[in-house]
């Protein structure tokens, strides 16, 4: 299974490399798991903030009451109850969601909450002559969000949406506790597996799984800023 | 300028002889750090009232009664707690430890105190056996870092068998999990799985027995710095002789013991051992736990 193994055996028995050597397959993997989850989760809430947002702003009295008490709720709880919500508590109503799916909703409903005012400042950040022009020259509502308002949003919300996803990414590391394979378990595994190479090293184990967390979130501000200054339009930065 | 000089040293010197008497009860009684994953009745759980009970920590109550020294309780996530105790941040682990050669080789055991067996707990309702319960495609529960988990890393994965082990942060987790029919098994020490039969009203069953032969120890740094394990094991004689143990054996696990007692029971009981009363603290507690009358203290 590990590819390395051969390799491995030639470092120092018992050390820190050795280590890092041995069980780094299967840390690599429980990224992976982790980068799914944030790709997941993020989408899920971008959809659904998107439309939150958008509520929040031109939806009428019960469109505006729903997503606000949806943003209260969510913001105002710990994402670790809402986890157990979901998992723990749906089956109640005969919904059994496996953990993967459970920590994708979970952290997608969140996230959407948080993505739904990003997305709301910075609609609210486009004049609103803006919006008067474009139902001026005979747009509809509709078309004047998705041709005028949107694609100036889109390109303002683009930094703390980063860091967003930098959270999303961090916090999936709770879906852990709904026995969710990505990397914060699988280290929590190694370190507890009494038989393994990383049998009670904890320390070493999850020094290991910091750096995979912190190098991921460097590799994704960097890909981010580089998104930003593609889509960028001269004149219209934030100041 | 001078005489101040002299008062102000004078005041310090009060200062320093006043906290070396403080200073000096305190030194005689020893506290240790008594680190417990305190969500596995009848062993150690919080009952109704907040309060940590269960058969573990009595006994590490007891011991540190009948040998002079004073403990402080920590809730821990059972994982971490050899790792706690290697780091020098627990002093004692109790949590119903299966003495293993592995964990042996990091941390010291105490005598053996309890002997246990691997149950195969599964939903009343899935009509598994023992056998079915472990064919290919299942998903096996268990709490992380247990023998539990280890047998069945072992003897059903390593075995070739295709069967997925999940591993929760606690038993009650993955009870929870069996209940919800989301998998398929759990395995557990004996006592806790009649437990969580009883516990899940009806819910679960006991597919059958793994006879592991475990032997529970208490567990103390490598090389036993603080020379607790002489002091466990001869209290724990102690306890023995003086019919303490028999009784707490009675309160925990006894045929008509309600579990659901212990809140009102310790919180009546737990005076006893303020006063330094083990005997009348253990007697009284079986008989409250099993509905009969009791004597507070």
């Amino acid at each position: 299974m590990n590819l390395l193994g051969p390799f491995c055996q030639t470092l120092q028995d018992g050390s820190f490399v050795r280590l890092a050597c041995e069980i780094a397959p299967r840390l690599l993997q429980g990224t992976a798991t982790t980068f799914q989850l944030t790709v997941f989760a993020m989408v899920l809430g971008l959809g659904v903030g998107l439309l939150l947002a958008l509520g929040r702003i031109y939806g009428n009295k019960p469109i505006y009451g729903l997503s606000t008490a949806y943003v209260q709720f969510v913001r105002g709880t710990p994402v670790l109850v809402q986890l157990f919500l979901i998992y723990y508590g749906l089956p109640a109503f005969e919904i059994r969601l496996d953990p993967f799916l459970a920590a994708i909703i979970g952290l997608g409903l969140n996230s959407a909450a948080y993505q739904a005012e990003y997305f709301r400042g910075a609609i609210q950040a486009i004049g609103r002559g803006q919006m008067l022009a474009a139902r001026a020259v005979g747009m509809t509502n509709l078309q004047a969000i998705g041709y005028v308002i949107l694609p100036q949003a889109l390109r303002i919300v683009i930094p703390p949406w980063s860091n967003e996803l930098i959270y999303t990414l961090k916090y999936s590391s709770v879906a852990y506790i709904i026995t969710t394979p990505e990397l914060m378990y699988t280290g929590q595994i190694i370190a507890s597996s009494p038989r393994g190479p990383g049998a009670f090293r904890y320390f070493e184990v999850f020094l290991i799984v910091a750096v995979i967390y912190l190098v991921c979130v460097l590799v994704i501000s960097k890909l981010l800023d580089l998104v930003e200054q593609r889509v960028k339009i001269p004149g219209l930065e934030m100041r | 300028m001078r005489s101040r000089v002299r008062w102000f040293v004078a005041v310090g010197l009060l200062a320093l002889v006043v906290g070396m008497i403080g200073g000096v009860p305190q030194a005689q009684t020893q506290a240790f750090k008594v680190c417990s994953d305190i969500a596995w009745p009848p062993f150690e759980w919080v009952d109704a009232r907040g309060q940590f009970v269960g058969f573990d920590l009595d006994v590490m109550r007891i011991v540190a009664l009948l040998k002079g020294y004073r403990i402080d309780i920590q809730n821990l996530a059972f994982d971490s707690i050899i790792p706690a105790v290697v780091a020098g941040q627990c002093d004692i682990g109790a949590s119903g430890f299966t003495i293993t050669e592995e964990r042996k080789r990091v941390v010291d055991f105490s005598d053996p105190y309890w002997e246990s067996n691997q149950a195969v707990l599964v939903h009343a309702a899935s009509g598994l056996n023992i056998i079915t319960a472990f064919k290919a495609g299942q998903i096996i529960g268990a709490q992380r870092g247990t023998t539990g988990a280890d047998w069945v890393e072992q003897n059903v994965i390593k075995q070739g068998i295709n069967v997925t082990l999940r591993l929760y942060e606690t038993y009650p987790l993955a009870e929870q999990d069996l209940i919800n029919r989301r998998i398929h098994a759990v395995v557990e020490d004996e006592p806790a799985a009649k437990v969580a039969v009883k516990t899940s009203r009806g819910a679960l069953k006991i597919a059958g027995m793994i006879n592991t032969e475990e032997l529970f120890g208490f567990l103390v740094r490598k090389g036993d710095p603080n020379r607790l394990l002489p002091r466990i094991n001869d209290g724990m004689k102690e306890m023995k002789r003086k019919g303490i143990w028999n009784n707490l054996i009675e309160a925990y696990f006894g045929v008509d013991v309600n579990l659901d007692r212990v809140a009102q029971c310790y919180a009546d009981l737990k005076g006893w051992l303020d006063r330094n009363q083990p005997e009348a603290y253990a007697e009284n507690l079986a008989a409250c736990m099993s509905g009969q009358t009791y004597r507070r203290p």
